[in-house]
């Protein structure tokens, strides 16, 4: 089976630049392959969707990405930076300057409030707390949840929890955002504002990378890669 | 991240446990305060020692008689009467003693107008006040004319004085001590510090007063002599062993028939095994507080593992290892250094409970309250930088996906 080169014309840098890449594990004695060979551009401006079941190597693919995991072989460049050779740290300071994350499960900061989980990437960022603050208000405010600014996460509901996630992601004004299985906790009627509100950022120019297991959800999306087995699939 | 922002996280953090971070606590506060309180208590004594040394009167020998000897049995050391004011006067001659004053004391009973009371009568010379280190308060004391001429004046110890309602006003008055009347001379300023006995209560005639009526003796009991400077103290005791032995006559095989003891070494050995003993009980109490540290290691573990997927976020949105590290490191040196200063108070108000109602000297520097505060703030950076270590080096990946 040959893997198909899925790529966009470039009109500038590409956010994310992967060439052959591929991750496996060591498990005991035995390697188990959990991307083999993954080529893939996520161009400025783009909503990707990554669809694929699970097993399919797409929570894998997340995590190179999002610069939380370094490929096996093959380069991974984010916004133009290679990750190899990058330490922990270098890491680190990739994923706070360049990468919005919105987990399927919110994760967001127990008993803490909506506006200090909003407002702590841009702590990692080294800013004052003023302006930190000032700006977690500004993006809560533009996803409509200005009244709940002291709510702790266990006072929100899934939807809100979820939109104070995406302001956490949307905070420090990443190039990328990558949301894994965002609607997957969510019911339906949520899960749709959400889609609709992921779509609305990328009116606005955000650039998107969306992993679901459903298709439907994909639909969303600008364009669609699937994986299966680890590779992706026309 | 600053310190200031490092300090905000974990105080908000220890807030939402209150419980947790208290008990935690509670091991460095009891360690803390038993270093402050039983320091304190160590120090306390060792510096009530050094006074009673100071009241010794300084740079002090005191020689006294040797045993008795008939046959092969040796009496107590002291009972032997080989010591005459003869002795005490050339001892006076030699270059490096400053002042003598012989001793001989006993019990009378000493009465004015209907108070009486029974205290010790002590017969020396004018250089007592010299070698005992004491000072009069009113009146005089006595003159070598005084001991020359078997005059019967008294010096009174101040608490003396005060059992007989003796004032400033009282000198040129006349007491009767075993019946005989003394003109009262001086009152001696009180010394407060007693050794083993109450050193103002006393009554201080003319030695030869003492032989005269009381013991009918020429022998004195003891001779205190008062050496002109702390380092010749060695030169002056050989130079006294000689020159008694020579007067006595004694042959270069014989034993000295007197001895010579260094009460202020005596003291400085009893001050240093204090010192030690303080050294001793401020070693059992950082134990505890070694404890308590241990405490705050295993509380922090445990916090880590409960918060890995705390880590995990932060390490996603873009924590790097030292802003975790230094985030369980200062949480941890909160719970020290707090724990540390309310130690400070509790041992402090230890320390006050104690001395009222135990009645024991307790001495505080701030340098103790200092060093155990200084210990606690170390005891929680070793034992916090394990877990925080822990804390740091989680793989976002795995931690994201901990439940």
């Amino acid at each position: 089976m040959t893997t198909p080169t899925l790529t966009t014309p470039a009109r500038s840098t590409p956010i994310v630049s992967l060439r052959g890449v591929t991750r496996t594990y060591r498990t005991r004695d035995v390697e188990v392959p959990a991307l083999v060979d993954v080529d893939l551009e996520v161009a400025p401006g783009e909503f990707v969707a990554l669809v694929g079941p699970s097993g399919s190597g797409k929570t894998t693919l997340m995590n190179v990405v999002g610069c939380l995991d370094r490929p096996t072989s093959g380069t991974c460049a984010i916004h133009g930076t290679d990750v190899a050779g990058l330490d922990d740290d270098g890491l680190a300071r990739l994923r706070s300057r360049t990468i919005g994350f919105v987990f399927q499960s919110f994760n967001l900061l127990p008993r803490t409030s909506a506006l200090e989980n909003v407002a702590t990437p841009l702590l990692y960022q080294g800013l004052g707390r003023r302006e930190r603050n000032a700006r977690a208000r500004v993006v809560l405010d533009r996803l409509g949840m200005s009244d709940r600014l002291d709510h702790e996460p266990s006072q929100l509901s899934g939807g809100q929890q979820q939109r104070v996630a995406i302001a956490r992601a949307l905070v420090t004004e990443p190039a990328l955002i990558l949301a894994d299985e965002p609607t997957g906790n969510l019911d339906s009627k949520t899960g749709a504002d959400m889609l609709a509100l992921l779509r609305e950022l990328n009116r606005d120019g955000r650039t998107i990378l969306m992993i679901t297991h459903d298709v439907t959800v994909a639909a969303s999306a600008s364009r669609q890669v699937h994986i299966a087995d680890g590779r992706l699939v026309a | 991240m600053s310190l200031f922002e490092l300090l905000r996280l974990a105080f908000s953090r220890l807030a939402t446990s209150r419980l947790r971070s208290a008990l935690t606590m509670l091991g460095v506060i009891i360690g803390v305060a038993s270093v402050v309180a039983l320091v304190g208590i160590g120090q306390g004594t060792t510096s009530n020692i050094t006074a009673r040394l100071n009241g010794l009167g300084t740079n002090l020998l005191t020689v006294t008689p040797g045993a008795t000897q008939s046959g092969n049995t040796r009496g107590a050391q002291g009972s032997a009467t080989t010591l005459t004011l003869a002795d005490a006067a050339q001892v006076r001659t030699l270059a490096d003693v400053a002042a003598v004053a012989p001793e001989l004391s006993g019990q009378a009973l000493v009465r004015v107008g209907a108070i009486n009371t029974t205290t010790t009568i002590l017969g020396t010379t004018a250089d007592y006040p010299a070698v005992r280190a004491y000072n009069v308060a009113a009146g005089s004391f006595l003159s070598d004319l005084d001991v020359e001429r078997q005059l019967r004046v008294a010096v009174l110890g101040a608490t003396t004085a005060s059992d007989l309602g003796l004032t400033s006003g009282s000198i040129g008055s006349v007491i009767q001590i075993a019946g005989l009347p003394f003109e009262v001379k001086g009152i001696f300023a009180a010394k407060g510090t007693g050794t083993f006995q109450n050193q103002d209560d006393e009554v201080v005639i003319p030695v030869s007063v003492v032989q005269k009526y009381f013991v009918g003796t020429k022998n004195v009991r003891t001779i205190g002599v008062s050496v002109a400077s702390q380092d010749s103290m060695d030169v002056a005791t050989a130079e006294i062993t000689a020159l008694l032995r020579q007067r006595h006559g004694l042959a270069t095989s014989a034993t000295n028939d007197f001895s010579i003891a260094n009460q202020a070494q005596l003291l400085e050995t009893a001050s240093s095994i204090s010192a030690t003993l303080t050294l001793l009980l401020g070693g059992i109490a950082s134990i505890s507080l070694i404890v308590g540290g241990i405490g705050i290691m295993n509380i922090m573990l445990v916090s880590v593992r409960e918060r890995t997927r705390e880590i995990g976020i932060r390490k996603a949105i873009g924590a790097k290892r030292r802003d975790i590290l230094a985030q369980f490191l200062v949480e941890a040196l909160t719970l020290s250094l707090l724990g540390g200063c309310v130690g400070v108070v509790v041992g402090l108000a230890t320390s006050a409970a104690l001395s009222r109602l135990g009645g024991l000297a307790i001495v505080l520097n701030p340098l103790t309250l200092g060093v155990a505060v200084g210990f606690s703030a170390l005891i929680g950076v070793v034992f916090g930088v394990w877990p925080a270590r822990q804390a740091a080096v989680l793989d976002p990946i795995a931690a994201l996906r901990y439940e």
